[in-house]
């Protein structure tokens, strides 16, 4: 199996004067056996970087190596046809002019596979992704989500060691997307292939990856663990991207090693974790996410904080927008039985281990 | 599966910087549109300007001063502008009818349309001739003798002669563009003016006409375009009455001795028109963009024209006779008969067909001659369309634009100036003697009709997703197994339909030809034209009506071979 070493990799679209920047100095080593996932709005650069490490892009500048070997460098790239890799495409880019035979063939003909062989891996590959029977079928006789598992078979019957997936998932209505998340986690256990995967969909990429790199402006935001990535994000992006937040300014009172206070609003205060190099008078910003805040009814110790504004019951959660004094917004989330009415006082906790807090005030 | 290593799996290669097949294809492909399209053009040019000693423009000088050169100038342009306004009048009203209307007999219009466009002009010219000839013309003869009624003869030999001519062959042009835009406006439009209280005429005028006013007269500059490059009909029918044009003009500075210098000045000047015509054309046709917009939800609303319809209808009839049944009807009557005449019926026979099938030494070597070249250069021109059109679309090679627009130049040349440019270039050519060859032929047909296998191709390829070439490629196919395996079936419906849209003007050319050609290498619209001017009137009837069934019978042909492969491509369903 193989792992992917990118080095400072750049690539620029459109006339040399007034170009485009689509991956700038990204920098991102995958290991072995891994499923990582590209992770960024549309337009952020994640295709591309997909594409360059295909090999259809030349970088500007950087270099991409493969199990060690370099594959694509300025001057110089192996074409796709010379990488072994395989690769799922969003809208599937099943030949309209094969059956599902002869697509999922076509891979091992090219290798040479005696015909006998040949059949039984398609079988199997076939098998695998539950296809069994449909052989002889044209792709437009055949629903949206078979077709995209017949691009899958397709890539995986020539036993690619790493296996590139461009929002493979993204044309299936809800529920089959969240069946074939289920196959591909399990598919690539079994397999030990890398995957590299490119979603805008934070919350497929939590539930797949063992990493997950967050690409923002073409450049590289965070790379690490889900969990990292959710509760610890590098910066203002990445907890803006990676699901529901709250970004609330506020100012730092006072510091110690690595934590201190700080103060949102009138009279809410926050000890956390301060990123360093941040001295007291400081503005800050403190990332608070809606499950991370417990409304409760004024009482004593916990005098009333904030207003209800509105409210959504939404089956298993509700969620409240609160008003606090200062004038600011909080999104919360709550146990469904926890009822409040709109304009009702509450008490306010938030969960400070949970925040994150990024420099300078949200000049949005 | 077990992910065991197989035997055969594709190794990680060394980055390479090498040249591989795909190189050398596409750097054939720019060579072959190079010595094909762009040096001729180029010694046009030059020896256009070329004197006695170094450059000079005396010879535009002598083309812009010379009487019988302004005449020619001028009367292509008369030719060019009656021709457009009627092709407009004819293309529009028959256009309306079938696409609006409650009109009867849609299929007689629309054949008479497809029959017009595919007739070799030159054939309508000559049966027009044996009609109208001032002295000889049957219908003339008719008038004159036999009812007395002189005034009522009409002489073919005229400026309005050939405007007739022309027309039956151009305003084509202006009905598929006019139809093809008044079935794209959305009904909605209409209804919405009609609901605010216009009435059905002014809405036709104040809605629809303006949508479909840029489409109709980008129609009526190709019917402009078309009409005064046509050699054929402007020899046959405008010598006879002094009316000289550009490209009989031309034609003349080619009789002992050549005048080349002169005629690549003329056929610059011819260019210019065109390309400013084709140019006005492009420009109106980008704006009619916002009626292709509308969806195809609502079918646009038919009229009901009561009693007026059958008036409408005369006038379909009225164009199927005067363009389909008196020409055809004329050229086989004349074909059969021993002598063309009042009295041709008395005298019915097969002899003209004989001797021009069996005796005539030409014409077996011309069916030969124009069936091999129209099959060729059609293959060769959409194939050569097909790697310009991928590398336009497929590559971010430098200047490949410029590679299209050069594969469009073609589409400005009149097929006479196409045959002067090619003179031009290869009879300087030392130790090369193409003149009179087929090779020679071959370079004009295929240089002349680039454009349409570019266009072909561009089209069919627009519409094949770069995805499913990318995932042969990723599984490892070579950039010639994706072409084989992958693009050219998923595009060969579109390449057949191109390859027919060639291959029908080519067996019928007749205005590069005419300059070109040699005994050995003569082609079957030049037999036509030869024997024509023999004057050999019935065996040029059956040599005609041999022509059309040829065109015809290929044609057929070509379609069935066409659908089947059409056929067998079912999953035409595309990934967009």
């Amino acid at each position: 199996m193989a792992g992917i070493a990118i080095k400072d990799l750049s690539k620029s679209f459109g006339p040399r004067d007034e170009s485009f920047a689509a991956v700038s100095n990204l920098d991102l080593d995958i290991k072995d056996n891994q499923f990582i996932t590209l992770l960024g709005p549309s337009g952020c650069g994640k295709t591309t970087t997909l594409r360059l490490i295909a090999g259809y892009i030349v970088p500007d500048a950087g270099t991409i190596h493969v199990n060690g070997r370099l594959v694509s460098s300025p001057g110089s790239v192996v074409p796709p046809d010379g990488r072994g890799m395989g690769m799922v495409f969003q809208n599937y880019a099943v030949w309209p002019h094969k059956t599902v035979f002869e697509n999922v063939v076509f891979g091992l003909k090219l290798r040479k596979i005696p015909a006998a062989e040949a059949r039984r891996k398609v079988a199997e590959a076939l098998a695998q992704v539950n296809l069994t029977g449909l052989e002889e079928r044209y792709p437009n006789e055949l629903s949206g989500g078979q077709q995209q598992r017949v691009a899958l078979a397709r890539s995986l019957v020539v036993e690619p060691e790493i296996l590139l997936l461009d929002e493979p998932l993204s044309n299936l209505d809800a529920k089959l997307r969240e069946h074939m998340r289920t196959e591909l986690k399990v598919l690539q256990r079994r397999t030990g292939i890398t995957f590299v995967y490119v979603t805008h969909d934070q919350a497929e990429a939590l539930a797949l990856s063992d990493h997950i790199a967050v690409i923002h402006g073409g450049r590289l935001q965070q790379y690490g663990t889900p969990y990292e990535v959710y509760s610890k994000p590098a910066n203002r992006l990445v907890a803006d991207f990676m699901g529901l937040v709250n970004l609330v300014s506020g100012k730092v009172l006072e510091v110690r090693s690595g934590t201190g206070k700080i103060e949102l609003g009138h009279a809410i205060t926050l000890d956390v974790a301060l990123p360093t190099g941040t001295s007291i008078g400081d503005n800050v910003e403190v990332a608070i996410r809606p499950e991370n805040i417990r409304l409760t009814k004024p009482g004593n110790g916990s005098p009333p904080r904030a207003k209800i504004s509105e409210r959504t019951f939404l089956g298993n959660i509700s969620e409240y927008y609160a008003t606090l004094d200062s004038g600011q917004t909080l999104r919360v989330q709550t146990h469904p039985l926890q009822v409040f009415a709109v304009d009702e006082p509450v008490a306010i906790e938030i969960d400070a281990s949970h925040c994150s807090v990024f420099r300078g005030s949200a000049a949005k | 599966m077990t992910f065991e290593a197989i035997s055969g799996s594709i190794r990680i290669g060394a980055p390479r910087k090498r040249l591989r097949l795909e190189h050398f294809v596409m750097g054939g492909a720019i060579l072959c549109l190079i010595v094909l399209v762009v040096l001729p053009i180029l010694s046009l040019l030059f020896g256009s300007i070329r004197g006695e000693q170094g450059l000079s423009l005396d010879q535009f000088g002598e083309v812009f001063s010379g009487r019988l050169y302004r005449q020619a100038l001028f009367n292509s342009l008369i030719l060019g502008a009656w021709t457009g306004l009627f092709s407009l009048i004819i293309g529009v009203v028959l256009a309306w009818a079938v696409s609006r209307s409650d009109v009867p007999g849609k299929t007689l219009i629309q054949l008479t349309v497809s029959l017009s466009y595919l007739s070799p002009p030159f054939l309508t010219a000559i049966a027009f001739v044996y009609l109208f000839s001032p002295n000889a013309g049957l219908i003339n003869v008719l008038m004159r003798d036999v009812f007395g009624l002189p005034w009522l003869t009409f002489n073919i030999f005229s400026m309005t002669g050939l405007v007739l001519v022309t027309v039956l062959h151009t305003f084509p042009f202006v009905y598929l563009l006019a139809s093809s835009a008044l079935q794209s406006v959305d009904a909605s439009y209409e209804e919405a003016a009609q609901i605010l209280g216009a009435s059905k005429l002014r809405t036709a005028f104040s809605i629809t006409a303006p949508l479909v006013a840029p489409a109709i007269l980008s129609g009526t500059l190709l019917a402009f375009v078309n009409a005064i490059a046509l050699f054929g009909s402007q020899a046959i029918i405008g010598l006879p009455g002094r009316i000289v044009t550009l490209p009989t003009r031309i034609y003349a500075l080619f009789d002992y001795p050549p005048e080349y210098g002169l005629a690549s000045a003329l056929s610059l000047v011819f260019i210019v028109i065109t390309v400013v015509a084709l140019y006005l054309q492009r420009a109106f046709l980008a704006r009619r963009s916002f009626v292709t917009l509308a969806g195809k939800g609502a079918r646009p609303q038919l009229i009901n024209l009561g009693p007026a319809r059958w008036i409408l209808f005369g006038f379909a009839v009225a164009a199927f006779l005067v363009a389909i049944v008196a020409p055809y009807s004329t050229l086989i009557a004349v074909s059969f008969s021993k002598s063309w005449g009042l009295a041709f019926w008395k005298g019915l026979t097969l002899s003209n067909y004989k001797f021009i099938l069996f005796e005539y030494n030409v014409t077996q070597r011309a069916i030969l001659n124009s069936l091999m070249l129209a099959t060729i250069a059609a293959t060769i021109a959409v194939f050569l369309g097909a790697l310009i059109g991928w590398i336009d679309l497929r590559t971010r090679i430098p200047g490949r634009k410029l590679l299209d627009y050069a594969a469009l130049i073609p589409l400005g040349l009149p097929g006479i100036v196409v045959a002067v440019a090619l003179l031009q270039f290869w009879l300087r050519i030392p130790h090369l003697a193409l003149y009179g060859t087929l090779t020679i032929l071959l370079l004009a047909y295929v240089g002349r009709y680039i454009p349409l296998g570019v266009r072909a191709a561009n089209t069919s390829l627009r519409q094949i997703d770069p995805s499913l070439e990318e995932s042969a490629q990723i599984l490892g196919a070579s950039w010639a197994t994706t072409m084989r395996e992958i693009t050219l079936p998923l595009i060969r419906p579109g390449l057949f339909a191109g390859w027919l849209l060639v291959f029908v003007p080519v067996i019928q050319e007749l205005s590069a030809s005419i300059l070109l050609f040699s005994s050995s290498s003569i082609t079957l619209a030049v037999a036509v034209y030869n024997l024509y001017e023999t004057g050999a009137v019935e065996r040029v009837g059956a040599l005609s009506i041999i022509n059309m069934v040829i065109i015809g019978a290929a044609i057929f042909v070509a379609n069935k071979l066409g659908g089947g492969i059409a056929k067998a491509s079912t999953a035409r369903e595309v990934t967009a």
